[in-house]
């Protein structure tokens, strides 16, 4: 099967769409953190299955060791929303939210988690209503803990023809700290997307 | 006189859908831009006394075009409209010299309601 890419006003409703839904996950952020979060420009891609790993490992940056934490979501769109944390800013986490220099693991995975459901949840949300959908969750939970970016995928099993990859990152710029939340909706959310993003430049 | 307004996003839905709610009677020229870089090279030309700013931007984002106007002593008259709605962005594009936020998606009347509480129409 082959996906029809996006046209250029549907990928450009698409990213301004994200961009909102990017700002209310970004201003949840600032106020837990008490910081300034600085945000990207939102990337988006459709790819054939077998290139979703490598296209997040350029996105995120092939380099480094991560900690992922993968949400689902389902209802008009069906996916999974990864944030994808570098171990450096794991700490700085810990540190802004004013724990102990030493925190355990259990601690720390807690607050992965926390801040995971945060921005996924303020993303997912805004997208969906703003597009006039309806949208529900799973519980967060650890997708890899301290593994190459590359392993990720091995790790979340897809079973997909093709993929449609939103990413944007949220960084703070006096910390190293940098999530990436990227959101991946196999081949009937393309299509679903596709009409509801119609239906979206049609209302304006 | 003919006031020659910079609308800057780099979506080209968001830049109609904020000339589209620009006052119909309002007696404008429209410059767009695309980027940062774009919009810096309008405004030297004459292009905005008037600006309707988005923050998140490649190349050169607003924030690094409202840092540059400010060092250049810049005196347009600036708006940002942005879906960066963190408290602290909003301090900082006003400590930078914009006069307004508006959040994004724009809302019915806010621009110009603005525009008259500044007494531009």
């Amino acid at each position: 099967m082959s996906i029809a890419p996006y046209t250029a006003d549907q990928r450009d409703a698409l990213q301004e769409v994200v961009n909102i839904a990017m700002g209310q996950g970004g201003s949840s952020l600032a106020v837990l953190l008490d910081t300034f979060v600085a945000l990207s420009v939102p990337r988006i891609r459709i790819v054939e299955s077998s290139a979703i790993a490598e296209t997040v490992a350029q996105m995120v940056g092939d380099n480094t060791e991560i900690t992922a934490v993968r949400q689902g979501f389902f209802s008009y769109l069906r996916g999974e929303a990864i944030v994808i944390y570098g171990q450096e800013g794991c700490h700085d986490l810990a540190d802004l939210m004013g724990y102990d220099a030493n925190p355990d693991a259990a601690i720390d995975q807690e607050l992965l988690l926390d801040v995971s459901n945060l921005l996924v949840g303020a993303c997912m949300t805004g997208i969906a209503k703003q597009l006039g959908a309806d949208i529900g969750f799973s519980a967060p939970s650890i997708l890899a803990e301290r593994c190459p970016v590359y392993n990720l995928f091995k790790a979340a099993k897809l079973n997909w023809t093709h993929a449609l990859l939103v990413e944007i990152s949220f960084s703070l710029e006096e910390k190293g700290f940098t999530a990436h939340l990227v959101m991946l909706m196999p081949e009937e959310s393309i299509m679903t997307m596709r009409d509801a993003l119609d239906r979206f430049l049609e209302s304006l | 006189m003919t006031i020659p307004v910079l609308v800057v996003d780099d979506s080209a839905l968001s830049r109609k859908l904020v000339i589209k709610a620009l006052p119909q009677e309002w007696d404008i020229e429209v410059t767009q831009a695309i980027n940062g870089e774009e919009a810096l090279t309008a405004y030297r030309a004459g292009k905005g006394h008037v600006m309707f700013l988005d923050l998140t931007m490649p190349e050169m984002d607003g924030f690094q075009v409202l840092e540059t106007l400010k060092e250049e002593g810049a005196n347009a008259f600036i708006i940002v409209i942005s879906a960066d709605i963190q408290p602290q962005a909003q301090e900082r594009v006003k400590q930078l010299g914009a006069v307004a936020f508006i959040k994004k998606p724009l809302q019915g009347d806010e621009i110009r309601r603005i525009l008259t509480q500044f007494g531009m129409l």
